[in-house]
């Protein structure tokens, strides 16, 4: 739009915080000139929750269960991490038996993960069909870690010291049938994403990031990987089980769109890999050993791979029953530079399916920043904050 | 099929008026339920669109800043209007067209081309930013679909050798079907009327991912009723119109249904298959491919004669 003077005025188109593309609020201010996108913006921070504050209220055990519950789909590897984190800070060996469930459980997750994602990402791009049937194959797993856990999804498996829940024959006969179903599934979504033409016109050659982008704008997991950098924590530095029961990186060099697809499918195979390994060669032993609640001073990060990239726990304790500092940086935090930098000069059409394409987990990775400046440093309470976040959304 | 019907009941109810609301909002059903087995979804009741539209025709309309209230009342009316005036002149439900004239192919197909013309404008009157996008999409898928559209619905009026739907009609019971005959025009008209009536994948007017609803986005309440019923009737009118043309005519109800009902099946099979397209997508496939397999089947026509 030319004004009188002869200056462009900004043609923004805001999605967000609420709209039908998102399923979590977040605001992107996309700055389009027609169809063309020449800036992209974005403001986090809807969802804050003050988790990491709660926890320091609440003692070492309970504040697992509190953290579990910031991602809804992936809760079980901020569980891990924390478990992880608190175990290496109180110096105790977790039998390999519990750490294989937990490898198994994580691995469960990510093929859940993964689906709901190739469905919301085919929605996005408005292929409702791939979307409902990614998601009806989900179920299966769904079914499977209900059947395991007991739920569908704050499974609650980890304790301080090992797992809650045993995998007896028949659960383990349920998990490989779901996995036999769902492997040809999965081949068949392979080729639907590699060869429907419609579906390849929205994504190949679209938001493609280099390899040398990726490490720049710092991202990670299967946003990295479809950009060839092998960055995979599992394999990086394994964890839990993971040595026992290694993985493989899968990597793509195309960096676009299409390679986010290639890349979270292949790994669902490495996952029905690793799981049936697991299934089969589940170590014998205790399922736990006792953590004592005053968790000796000290401070650990703790790094796992959640199904949308590095997860990273820091733990401070000061030998007390509370922990004394948790941060946790999500994911999805460090992608959105990806989303930002590849925007501009695509389509709008574009912007949600490049939104889609990282996996964002917009309430996970709101956290509160306060600026200390010299000399109001200030501590506050649990309470304080909460009270704070009841007058400001008031 | 020939019943004199009084104008006055042909008009209102049969088969104008009331019939076409309800049948629009029947084929609307028709269509949503059989994507959805496609898509392995259960889909709506059979009511749920006359529901639809009764809840929102009883709901409060907002007007919002920055309109025309002229317009943005007129509009939506202007655009039901057409598609209620253009099913006078095809052989609805199986009978005779209520009115006919010389030429009326061609009024039929501008009466048609009202409801996404006023979707156009319905969004371009608005100051919502998604409406202008969707607005902009709208008329610029219009005039990629509509000369290919016209282009392969006057194949069968050239093998006719007449302009008039009735006689087009009465040409196609005569003879072999269509469809066999000018494929390619058959296959462009189907999905023309696909584009016309923004369906997947050429909802990127109203794509909802992207922008909201697009043009009609700030209707709520009355005017979004009348132009959903409107797009139902077009709908109707469409499918008809193709199984009068292409699929041997329509000589009595069952015959209507059938035919009708096969076209649907099609068009929802094609609905569930792809990914929405772009729309430089749209009017790339529109103008490199379609106008000229339709341009290509009118001069193979033209000279054939």
């Amino acid at each position: 739009m030319d004004t009188e003077q002869g200056v462009r005025k900004k043609f923004v188109v805001p999605i967000g915080p609420q709209h039908p593309a998102l399923k979590e609020p977040g605001h992107f201010e996309i700055t389009v000139d027609g169809e063309i996108v020449t800036a992209a913006t974005v403001r986090l921070g809807y969802v804050h929750r003050g988790i990491e504050k709660g926890v320091e209220q609440h003692n070492w055990a309970q504040a697992m269960y509190m953290l579990e519950r910031i991602c809804g789909i992936c809760s079980h590897v901020h569980a891990t991490a924390y478990a992880l984190g608190v175990e290496a800070l109180a110096g105790v060996q977790v039998p390999p038996r519990a750490q294989a469930i937990r490898v198994l459980v994580a691995e469960l997750e990510r093929v859940h993960s993964h689906l709901l994602w190739l469905g919301v990402a085919a929605h996005e791009g408005g292929f409702d069909t791939l979307f409902m049937y990614s998601w009806r194959d989900r179920e299966m797993i769904m079914d499977v870690l209900e059947g395991l856990t007991g739920n569908r999804v704050n499974y609650s498996c980890n304790v301080l010291g090992g797992v809650k829940f045993d995998v007896d024959e028949k659960q383990a006969d349920a998990i490989r049938k779901a996995i036999d179903y769902l492997e040809p599934r999965t081949h068949h979504y392979l080729k639907v994403v590699t060869t429907d033409e419609t579906l390849i016109g929205r994504t190949r050659n679209v938001g493609t990031m280099t390899a040398a982008e990726a490490e720049k704008l710092g991202a990670v997991g299967p946003t990295a990987r479809a950009s060839g950098v092998p960055r995979d924590i599992r394999v990086d530095s394994p964890y839990a089980g993971y040595p026992a029961f290694p993985v493989r990186t899968i990597t793509a060099t195309a960096g676009d769109l299409e390679a986010k697809f290639i890349v979270r499918l292949q790994e669902l195979f490495e996952s029905y890999r690793v799981i049936r390994e697991i299934l089969d060669k589940l170590p014998p032993g205790d399922l736990s050993v006792r953590v004592k609640p005053k968790v000796p001073a000290g401070e650990t990060v703790s790094r796992v791979e959640a199904p949308r990239g590095e997860l990273l726990y820091y733990l401070k304790s000061t030998g007390g029953a509370n922990p004394d500092r948790v941060k946790v940086r999500t994911p999805s935090l460090c992608n959105w530079g990806s989303v930002l930098a590849t925007a501009p000069g695509h389509k709008l059409a574009d912007v949600p399916m490049l939104i889609a394409g990282i996996d964002p987990c917009f309430s996970c990775n709101d956290r509160i920043v306060t600026i200390r400046r010299r000399d109001d440093a200030e501590t506050w309470t649990w309470a304080r904050l909460r009270q704070y976040g009841i007058e400001y959304y008031r | 099929m020939n019943i004199e019907l009084p104008p006055l009941v042909a008009l209102l109810f049969f088969p104008g008026g009331l019939f076409l609301l309800f049948g629009g909002t029947m084929y609307e059903w028709a269509d949503r339920k059989l994507v959805a087995r496609f898509q392995n979804r259960i889909g709506p009741r059979w009511f749920q669109p006359v529901a639809d539209v009764v809840k929102l025709l009883a709901k409060e309309e907002i007007v919002t800043d920055g309109v025309n209230p002229v317009l943005f009342h007129a509009l939506p009316v202007v655009a039901l209007v057409g598609s209620l005036t253009a099913a006078l002149y095809v052989p609805m439900a199986g009978l005779a067209p209520s009115y006919s004239f010389t030429g009326d192919l061609v009024v039929t197909l501008y009466l048609l081309s009202l409801m996404t013309l006023s979707m156009g404008l319905a969004g371009a009157n608005t100051i919502d930013r998604f409406s202008l996008l969707g607005a902009t999409r709208a008329l610029t898928q219009l005039f990629s679909y509509e000369a290919p559209f016209l282009l392969a619905l006057l194949g069968p009026a050239i093998a006719a050798n007449t302009w008039q739907i009735s006689q087009v009609d009465a040409y196609a019971r005569g003879h072999w079907w269509l469809v066999l005959v000018q494929p390619i025009g058959f296959l462009i008209a189907l999905v023309g009327l696909m584009g016309k009536l923004e369906l997947p994948p050429f909802d990127s007017p109203e794509a909802e991912t992207e922008i909201v609803a697009g043009p009609m986005t700030e209707y709520s309440g009355r005017g979004w009723a009348l132009f959903r019923i409107g797009r139902d009737v077009e709908l109707l009118v469409g499918l008809t119109l193709m199984a009068s043309f292409y699929l041997g005519g329509i000589a009595n109800p069952a015959e209507f249904v059938l035919k009708t009902g096969g076209l649907l099946l099609v068009t929802a099979a094609l609905q569930s298959l792809f990914c929405r397209l772009r729309i430089d997508q749209t009017v790339g496939l529109w103008w490199r491919i379609g106008i000229l397999l339709a341009l290509a089947q009118l001069f193979l026509l033209v000279f054939v004669r």
